[in-house]
């Protein structure tokens, strides 16, 4: 039954996680492999609060979520101001320095070996122990989101959004600010990595570098693009998916040696497949 | 002392970069697709060049297989995947999408086939030191001066004298025009990413002839690359290799002040630079 409910609380906060890089690649049409980043951002703050009683969870939480706000605009407003590959460029360095700095900076982050032992989350003064207790707060945080996401969609804002996507000089040419709309998804995505992070922190009660890497980052790319880009549902369909995968590999016999390479390997696989012959994904739509 | 060893350092994998910067730049300027999986194609090169030395195969008829091998990968990525998604009208953003699945999947492969450790070439004479001076050389550093400065020059050649040069050029400038002199876009840009990966194949032998060989090792040096194309200008082969010089000399030269591991936070800075204030690069073409 526990493996049951890590399985969900995991899934959940890869939902979270899915909106956030949904909101970029296809809202927006901004192609990223950083967001693992900023969720690794959220999830060291938190975990620092956390362990050096700074402050209660949700504040922490809070605090990630700003940070990580910050974070997404500062980076994203002088390369989206320039041209659309130079994001790529950007997004490739965000995450290629934020790996270095988890590894490296070893006082804050632990280094490789990471940073155990963060201390359960509590809530408005209950202290979230057992793991069904984790398994609301990570099925309220995703709902949240998901809620969040939808009305985001609706307002007149989502839908500036996909005009954009559609056709940025059109949308330009009718005076709407094209730059403070992708920025302000690009701040978005921020906030919810950010929380995102910061759930998984204590979910886990440990964070090493090796959740936050580029291969988290492709992994991420993979959820939206199986579940289908652009929609609520593609968002939560490919991280429940996807997570499932490691157990049927696990069914499967494969050297351990090779397993996490093999893993990487599908999702490379489904990447390319969903793009040639399904880009719209399994709930989606057309990317 | 320690300075003039870390310039000349910096010379030489600039050179190396050099030669990655215009290999990723002429697909660039030619295709305008963002080809990430040039990194595995840099990074499989090396592998194969590996194999083929470790089955006994001399040095040199390693290189020329794993250079033909590379544009051979090449021209498959494009002819088959990159013209496949172009024949079903995909975004920009999908063709990027599957670039990275590729890269995923070259990674991967090599590192299940090859294991995720690091591999060092079996041949003693690349890491004999020579003296010069007050700096000291490998013959690994030696060649990759050698052959990167003659891949330049040759590249230079190529694209300004030669008809297949001036035909990727009319493309690159100009797809629609140039088809309409019978000249075949499509055809063309499988030309060129073929020879982008044979040229990136000789970095990717000769850098980890020094530095040793790993599965995950290619999107530093590809990334570094791109940020010296865009600095030094699209289309400017000279200008890519100048500024990607000059990135590996500060790189090399930062170790006086700060430990190796924050290199990429160098090259970042200098990208971050670049974009706020000559966005169009330093040296800009056409």
């Amino acid at each position: 039954m526990d493996f049951l409910y890590s399985y969900i609380a995991l899934a959940e906060i890869y939902v979270l996680l899915g909106l956030s890089t949904n909101l970029l690649v296809g809202i927006a049409g901004i192609f990223t492999v950083s967001q693992a980043a900023v969720f690794g951002v959220g999830a060291y703050i938190v975990a620092y609060c956390l362990m050096h009683d700074v402050m209660g969870f949700v504040p922490a939480l809070l605090v990630a979520a700003a940070i990580c706000v910050v974070l997404n605009v500062l980076v994203t407003l002088p390369s989206l101001r320039v041209s659309g590959d130079y994001f790529v460029v950007t997004s490739f360095g965000i995450q290629l320095l934020a790996t270095a700095v988890f590894v490296n900076w070893t006082a804050g982050t632990g280094g490789a070996n990471g940073l155990p032992g963060i201390p359960s989350p509590d809530v408005f003064g209950y202290q979230l122990e057992s793991s069904h207790q984790l398994v609301l707060l990570t099925t309220v945080g995703s709902a949240l989101g998901c809620l969040a996401f939808w009305l985001i969609m609706r307002a007149p804002f989502g839908r500036l959004l996909r005009a954009i996507r559609e056709d940025e000089l059109a949308v330009a040419a009718a005076g709407k600010g094209v730059l403070r709309a992708k920025v302000s998804a690009a701040a978005l995505a921020g906030a919810f990595a950010g929380s995102a992070g910061g759930i998984y922190a204590t979910f886990l009660s440990f964070v090493d570098p090796s959740s936050f890497d580029l291969d988290a980052s492709i992994l991420l790319l993979t959820m939206v693009v199986v579940g289908g880009a652009r929609t609520l549902a593609g968002s939560v369909i490919g991280p429940f998916l996807l997570l499932a995968l490691p157990q049927v590999l696990s069914l499967i016999d494969i050297p351990t040696s090779i397993a996490a390479s093999a893993r990487q390997l599908i999702y490379g696989v489904l990447l390319i497949a969903f793009m040639l012959f399904r880009p719209q994904g399994l709930a989606g739509e057309k990317l | 002392m320690l300075a003039l060893q870390l310039l000349v350092n910096g010379l030489v994998t600039g050179c190396a970069l050099g030669v990655v910067a215009i290999s990723f730049g002429l697909i660039y300027a030619t295709t305008k697709l963002f080809h990430v999986a040039h990194a595995g194609v840099y990074t499989l090169s090396g592998y194969l060049a590996w194999s083929l030395v470790g089955h006994g195969v001399p040095a040199i008829g390693a290189m020329v297989v794993a250079m033909a091998a590379a544009a051979l990968l090449g021209g498959l990525i494009q002819g088959v995947l990159y013209a496949e998604l172009e024949r079903r009208r995909a975004t920009h953003l999908v063709v990027l999408i599957a670039s990275l699945g590729t890269l995923a999947v070259m990674q991967n492969i090599i590192a299940a086939v090859y294991t995720p450790n690091i591999l060092q070439f079996p041949l003693p004479w690349s890491s004999r030191m020579v003296s010069l001076g007050a700096v000291r050389l490998t013959w690994t550093q030696i060649l990759t001066v050698v052959l990167c400065l003659s891949a330049f020059a040759g590249i230079m050649w190529f694209s300004h004298r030669t008809i297949l040069g001036k035909q990727i050029r009319a493309v690159a400038s100009n797809p629609f025009l140039a088809e309409i002199t019978r000249l075949r876009p499509q055809r063309i840009y499988v030309t060129v990413v073929a020879i982008g990966s044979a040229v990136v194949a000789l970095p990717g032998i000769l850098v980890p002839l020094d530095l040793g060989l790993q599965p995950y090792s290619g999107i530093t040096p590809l990334l570094t690359a791109t940020i010296a194309m865009i600095a030094g200008g699209i289309g400017s082969i000279g200008g890519s290799f100048l500024v990607a010089v000059g990135i590996a000399v500060l790189q090399n030269m930062s170790l006086l002040i700060m430990p190796g591991e924050w290199s990429i936070g160098v090259t970042f800075g200098i990208f971050i630079i670049f974009m706020l204030f000559r966005p169009t690069g330093l040296f800009k073409g056409r």
